[in-house]
């Protein structure tokens, strides 16, 4: 090891040049060939989608399908900047060197629109849908994706409306009945703007929903929060899930081993 | 025997959760209850998009099963009968207070 130390390993004693220095090829670890450094958004790249999303008022549906990001990481970056201008605002100071060397080491990617940044389309594979099913029909039936979704069970969705951008399918559907590339893209972008304020709407109502079933008192340090519940929402044997409050009789598996123990979501 | 509304902890050490709960007196404290009207949560919390960084405190309750238990005599213990009298007009549910020993 000493040898391979003096010999090769000395250019890897400390990370000198831009970019990341593996021993193989995107493969951090030789022994472990299943494990590959995917590259990661560049500090321009988010910064473009943050002025794309916030300055520019774009979907972020849209956005994330020009790029090729993931919704989810398109609202992330969007948060996390968000954050960081507050920050400097405030006249926080960033941890902006150690930013650069951690950024120095890794893999990155331009974003260009059109060009795929990772996958963005892909479908939850639901557990329901992983059995094995055998369902006589007769053979002139048109068997289509959502009889195939009420096979598996009766609330799960089809294909077509589980996909995170349906309205991906639909552009290209207009290009095929031959739609300009234009006035395809035109519609998509609508569509998308149009799900995000429906989201926005949802997200409102149940909002003024709770705010409305909440009485809030002002009591000495803090403010105390009644929300109104039914008692009856624990079912005839009182051992529903969606009853208030700890349930008897019942065990508690938030410690069980393999449970996720950190918060999964922001709120 | 007495009906008390009184809170049963739940949670875990130094985390405490509490039910509300409409129980006979003489029960043990995490036992079946005769009703769970609610929760409380002790905690102290923040809202996450308020800078201000004021907190408060959840408190789930059934509110109409309250005032029913309290109409046909169970007695609220002092922290319970605290939380009430917070969604209450106190005279709503002082009738039990104005005559002690009725």
């Amino acid at each position: 090891m000493r040898q391979w130390m003096q010999e090769y390993g000395e250019q890897f004693r400390e990370h000198r040049s831009e970019g990341p220095k593996y021993l193989d090829d995107y493969r951090p670890f030789p022994n472990n060939k299943l494990f590959a450094s995917e590259p990661v958004l560049g500090e321009d790249s988010r910064e473009t989608i943050w002025r794309k999303v916030v300055q520019e008022g774009e979907a972020i549906k849209s956005v994330s399908a020009n790029f090729g990001v993931d919704m989810r990481r398109v609202a992330a970056v969007v948060r996390l900047k968000e954050v960081e201008k507050a920050w400097e605002r405030e006249g926080k100071k960033l941890a902006t060197p150690y930013a650069r060397a951690v950024m120095s080491m890794l893999p990155k990617q331009r974003l260009s629109e059109g060009q795929e940044f990772e996958p963005i389309n892909e479908i939850h594979v639901h557990s329901y849908t992983q059995q094995q099913l055998f369902l006589p029909t007769s053979e002139s039936r048109h068997f289509t994706r959502e009889d195939a979704a009420k096979a598996f069970g009766d609330n799960i969705l089809p294909a077509d409306k589980r996909v995170p951008h349906p309205e991906l399918i639909n552009l290209e559907k207009d290009v095929l009945s031959g739609k300009s590339v234009e006035e395809a893209k035109e519609a998509f972008e609508k569509a998308a703007m149009e799900s995000e304020v429906a989201a926005a709407r949802k997200e409102q109502k149940r909002l003024l929903h709770e705010e409305k079933h909440t009485t809030k008192v002002n009591a000495s340090r803090f403010e105390f929060r009644f929300k109104d519940i039914n008692v009856d929402d624990v079912g005839k044997d009182g051992r529903s899930r969606q009853g208030t409050g700890w349930r008897y009789g019942v065990p508690f598996y938030d410690r069980r081993r393999g449970e996720i123990k950190i918060p999964t979501k922001v709120e | 025997m007495v009906v008390k509304i009184r809170l049963a902890r739940f949670g875990r050490v130094n985390e405490p959760f509490y039910n509300i709960v409409v129980a006979h007196a003489r029960t043990a404290r995490n036992s079946r209850p005769l009703e769970v009207i609610g929760t409380y949560d002790p905690i102290p919390k923040k809202d996450t998009y308020d800078p201000s960084g004021k907190l408060h405190k959840d408190i789930k309750l059934d509110t109409l099963r309250a005032k029913y238990w309290i109409g046909v005599g169970a007695q609220p213990t002092d922290v319970v009968w605290r939380l009430l009298s917070m969604v209450h007009a106190p005279r709503n549910l002082s009738v039990k207070n104005d005559q002690p020993g009725s």
